[in-house]
């Protein structure tokens, strides 16, 4: 069986189409999930009674359930009690879920290594707490927790291949779907394998791109 | 929660393939990690080269790609693998690639001096590995593989879509045939159920993980990243 690139070709336009469809919910998880990051891991720094108990819960569970459960849970699970989303949001929601569990503990981190002495220094200039997170934690621990969000952003992105399961057109699903009635699966997974790989890599380049320029204050 | 109840025995029996599948994927992980990863931690650049390729593809592309192109793909070549085998396969090439570099991390954590001395001593290499790094490096090992097993046991749920009758597939159909014949789904329930039982398992194996790792306190020797899906 020859590598047939000529099909491969032809199918451009239907790959094309899952891969913005997968950009398109892997973006959009990104965000949301650094945003449920940011909440949390604030939630946590503070101690803020209860919410933050409920934080650790919800990263704890997070983490050790399967994330194709989760989605089940979600896209199946919820419309049985009344609670339905269309096919995209829940997928949205899904990975949102999954990798701000993941969000919370990377900027937990990176707002650990942040000096006690910066908030001592920080309250005695009278900066109130709100203004110590915004103005001296957060520029900080964005710098340091930086390598382990972009970690986690990647994993999202291969994890946005879970959404298959659901049937939702993104790009493995296309590929699959091509497969059952062409079964031309080495062209398909050859092209998907370099799609998510290329993908892969500029999420890396464009993270150290950002790397270095949140850098530029500490250079001489 | 009665959908559950009639079925017990067909979820107890799904359960127990997903443990078949977890275990059989760490056995042969863990077997090409420590081969592997005691390879790429030898100063030899064209070996090292080759693994971490290795580690690195297969740690790069979705592990669920993987899985479709064992299963869908492979046949093309007359390699026909059953469910089980094609989900063995599958996550034993991504729990190994994790493996390695949890491995070679152990091994390059343990302080130089203890390879000086050893040589020093007129150790051959197999000995130095055996008798002086291996009880060392395990230290370093043993908690994040701990770890790499829980998300083994998370992964093991991706057999429900190529239809291994593992937990996920049975809660699956489970949903289905109760819907069909009470004509009420109980997706709720039984979804809720699965996700409370992962929990348990892998919330278990967390803790075993963080027990060791703070038994085995290795100070401040470089500890390797748990691993991520």
């Amino acid at each position: 069986m020859a590598f047939d690139l000529d099909y491969l070709i032809g199918q451009w336009p239907a790959l094309l189409g899952g891969l913005l469809v997968t950009i398109q919910v892997t973006v959009l998880s990104i965000v949301f999930s650094l945003a449920i990051g940011l909440v949390g891991a604030a939630l946590r720094l503070f101690r803020v009674p209860v919410l933050s108990q409920l934080v650790v819960a919800y990263v704890e569970f997070i983490r050790n359930t399967p994330i194709l459960v989760q989605l089940f849970f979600i896209f199946y699970g919820l419309p049985s009690i009344g609670l339905s989303l269309s096919l995209f949001w829940s997928g949205v929601l899904s990975l949102s879920l999954w990798a701000g569990a993941y969000q919370v503990e990377n900027f937990r981190g990176g707002l650990l290594t942040v000096e006690k002495g910066m908030r001592e220094a920080a309250y005695a200039l009278s900066l109130k707490p709100r203004l110590y997170f915004r103005l001296v934690a957060l520029p900080i621990a964005i710098r340091t927790s930086l390598p382990a969000m972009l970690n986690t952003s990647v994993s999202l992105l291969k994890n946005s291949s879970y959404l298959q399961a659901i049937g939702l057109a993104e790009l493995t699903f296309v590929a699959v779907d091509r497969i059952a009635t062409d079964f031309r699966a080495i062209e398909m997974f050859a092209a998907i394998g370099a799609m998510y790989l290329t993908l892969v890599i500029l999420l890396s380049l464009a993270a150290s791109r950002l790397e270095y320029r949140l850098q530029r204050p500490f250079r001489t | 929660m009665e959908a559950l109840l009639d079925n017990a025995v067909f979820v107890g029996k799904g359960l127990a393939m997903t443990m078949q599948i977890a275990l059989a994927t760490l056995l042969f992980s863990t077997a090409i990690s420590l081969v592997l990863g005691v390879l790429a931690s030898l100063p030899k650049p064209w070996l090292r080269g080759i693994i971490h390729m290795y580690v690195e593809f297969f740690r790069a592309i979705p592990l669920i790609v993987n899985i479709f192109f064992i299963y869908f793909a492979l046949p093309l070549f007359d390699i026909q693998l059953s469910p089980f085998a094609a989900v063995t396969l599958g996550l034993t090439l991504w729990g190994s690639a994790n493996g390695i570099e949890i491995v070679r991390g152990g091994i390059l954590s343990t302080p130089a001096h203890q390879w000086r001395s050893a040589w020093a001593l007129g150790l051959k290499t197999w000995q130095i590995y055996v008798y002086v790094i291996g009880p060392q490096a395990m230290k370093a090992i043993v908690p994040p593989f701990t770890g790499l097993l829980t998300l083994l046991v998370q992964a093991t749920s991706l057999g429900a879509l190529v239809g291994v009758s593992e937990f996920l597939k049975v809660g699956q159909i489970i949903v289905e045939r109760s819907t069909i014949m009470g004509g009420e789904s109980p997706a709720f329930f039984v979804y809720a159920f699965v996700l409370l039982v992962y929990f348990i398992i892998c919330s278990a194996l967390t803790w075993l993980s963080r027990y060791l790792e703070r038994r085995f306190n290795t100070g401040s020797a470089r500890r390797t990243p748990a691993p991520q899906i």
